[in-house]
């Protein structure tokens, strides 16, 4: 690996870090909130925001930018933390997390600069990412949707109706990423109703398939930069992923789903996570 | 107005229930899947929301959480019901009733299959969640589905009592209850509910409020500041929307000068509209109708956001003294 790659990926693991640390601000000003679920998506979102997507944050209704639709839209801590770490607004705003008539409140409001569509019930992100990639097509401008979801988010069937439809429609333009933790709100997916083998599913729907190790820089930055796997069906990455991931007490349980993060546990969460640079 | 202490003489499920309506129909499941083998909870990753954890423990074959998934929950119950298993179905008051509403039409309402629906999270009660996760249209939903019974309880004890009565319910019933906090006490300990009959809770003859759910108490409140104005305010404790009981609103529109209706749902078809759908025909009477307005709820703490669109004590009064010209 060059020295730049190196360098570019120490610096996206840096954003990574801050997103994590400033999703714990947001959740902290907040008294409580969905910990687990913003931190296994950190990296993936560095490597969208500060590497793949084509944004300006100062204009961000330019018609030419790329689409990220955070279908799993209760980890919205950690997309106002990557909006405001890109430019959209101003970090402070972390502060009013769940305040009285804050726009930051448990889930993206389309009203708020950079969020492409309100969402917080589950199941909806995938088919509003179909209707965003074919609205592109038809128009003949070339950005590019790309659309996350939750491993529990998954269990929705209206997710099977879009991944039928993108496929039936040939839509190269929209790319799913399935951040895939293993773990929902009562327990373990496996436990509640299995996906296995999922990428087997999205195979067998007609998507081009590419699993990763969601936290591996090196390996997020390479899947996104291959983009599209297939110039005539949707792509999806199934990044594996840890629920919690940053914070040893966190990691891996349904408990940390959502939970107080009060003035104890949020200096205990700025220890682990370091210092940003 | 119960005079027991709770402290001393309370049921255990009084302190489990923690004055949250959501855990108090989870522990009255519970209770009655020990009475009645043919009891089933439906979850839809909703175990602890709607404390559905000790009946695991008791009975963790008939504990089926099918995942993120309403509209398949809401068709698993109907087909289990049609082979004489008793379900409930746990799950959020916005999802259950919006995402898989035609499966609760078709499948439950219409196909008449004996279905309890406990949904948690009503209202604003997850103020700070938004407005994807409020659920200020879901009475006008089921109440507008033909054989469906609607109820509100008023508080804690009320949800166990009235999910206990449904025992006595031969078709559909949907529960509404509340979310992650503490709801103020507004009924006995001991119940008991008579489903479709109304509860006079507090007297008077200038004015009537019929309120439902998290409104009874303030409607208490209200009916106290009014008495100390000289104004006698009836008090109607609407535990059921549907079927609603008509002779008590007739009554009231008859013994009293107007009628106040108080809920925490849309303006639009709600206990409002219910009342108002029976008086315009039946007994034209002047009312006023404190509920959410025709808004999108802003982001915040429940009570704030209450007492921002005017669900609150204040706002009855407000009304009533409209009424009464005082
Ligand atoms: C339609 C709908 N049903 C239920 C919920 C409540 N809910 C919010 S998050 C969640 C669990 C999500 O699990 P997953 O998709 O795995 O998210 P992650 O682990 O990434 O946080 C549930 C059930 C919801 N928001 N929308």
């Amino acid at each position: 690996m060059t020295g730049n790659m190196e360098a570019k990926l120490a610096g996206l693991r840096d954003h990574a870090r801050d997103i994590r640390r400033n999703a714990l601000r947001a959740l902290h000003a907040a008294g409580s909130g969905h910990v687990g679920g913003s931190l296994s998506a950190a990296d993936l979102l560095a490597a969208l925001y500060f590497h793949h997507l084509r944004l300006r944050p100062h204009e961000p209704d330019w018609a030419g930018r790329d689409r990220f639709v955070l279908s799993k839209g209760h980890a919205n801590a950690a997309l106002a933390a990557v909006l405001a770490q890109a430019g959209f607004f101003s970090e402070d705003a972390l502060d009013t997390f769940y305040g009285y008539e804050s726009s930051l409140g448990m889930h993206p409001d389309i009203k708020v600069p950079g969020v492409e569509m309100s969402t917080g019930g589950l199941g909806h992100g995938l088919s509003v990412g179909i209707g965003m990639a074919l609205g592109a097509r038809l128009q003949g401008l070339d950005f590019r949707t790309i659309v996350m979801v939750g491993d529990g988010e998954l269990q929705e069937g209206s997710n099977w109706e879009a991944a039928m439809s993108a496929t039936h429609l040939g839509l190269a333009g929209l790319t799913a990423i399935v951040d895939y933790n293993k773990i929902q709100q009562s327990g373990n997916v496996g436990e509640m109703l299995d996906l296995e083998p999922l990428a087997d599913k999205w195979r067998a729907f007609g998507w081009a398939v590419r699993e990763i190790d969601g936290h591996d820089m090196a390996e997020v930055v390479d899947a996104l930069d291959a983009l599209p796997y297939d110039t005539r069906r949707p792509s999806v990455i199934v990044a594996h992923t840890v629920k919690g991931k940053g914070l040893s007490f966190a990691e891996g349980t349904y408990l940390w789903h959502s939970n107080m993060v009060t003035d104890e546990i949020y200096a205990k969460a700025m220890a682990e996570l370091g210092e940003s640079a | 107005m119960s005079t027991s202490n709770p402290g001393s003489t309370a049921p255990a499920w009084v302190s489990a229930a923690a004055n949250q309506s959501r855990l108090a129909f989870g522990l009255a499941v519970t209770e009655l899947a020990g009475r009645d083998a043919s009891v089933v909870a439906i979850g839809a990753d909703t175990l602890d929301l709607l404390g559905l954890r000790k009946m695991m423990e008791r009975h963790p074959e008939r504990v089926i959480d099918v995942g993120i998934a309403e509209q398949n929950a809401m068709g698993v119950a109907s087909g289990l019901a049609t082979t004489g298993m008793r379900p409930f179905v746990c799950g959020y008051a916005p999802f259950i009733t919006a995402r898989s509403m035609e499966q609760l039409r078709n499948d439950v309402a219409y196909a008449r299959q004996r279905v309890v629906i406990g949904a948690a999270a009503s209202g604003i009660s997850l103020g700070v969640s938004g407005a994807t996760h409020h659920a200020l249209e879901d009475l006008a939903v089921t109440r507008s589905m033909p054989g469906m019974t609607v109820v509100v309880p008023a508080d804690a004890h009320q949800a166990w009592h009235a999910t206990l009565a449904t025992d006595d319910v031969d078709g559909p019933v949907y529960i509404r209850l509340g979310g992650r906090v503490e709801e103020a006490v507004a009924t006995p300990v001991e119940g008991p509910i008579r489903i479709g009959r109304a509860d006079r809770l507090h007297d008077g003859n200038d004015v009537t409020v019929i309120a439902c759910g998290v409104l009874v108490a303030p409607a208490l409140e209200a009916a106290r500041s009014l008495g100390k104005d000289g104004i006698g305010v009836r008090v109607l404790n609407m535990h059921t929307i549907k079927p609603l009981d008509r002779e008590a609103v007739l009554a009231a529109a008859a013994e009293t000068r107007g009628i106040v209706t108080a809920e925490e749902h849309y303006v639009t078809g709600g206990l409002g509209g219910a009342v108002a759908e029976l008086l315009a025909v039946e007994h034209p009477t002047r009312m006023r109708m404190v509920a959410m307005p025709d808004e999108n709820s802003v982001v915040g703490p429940t009570p704030k956001v209450r007492a921002r669109y005017g669900m609150s004590a204040e706002s009855i009064v407000a009304a009533c003294r409209a009424l009464v010209g005082g």
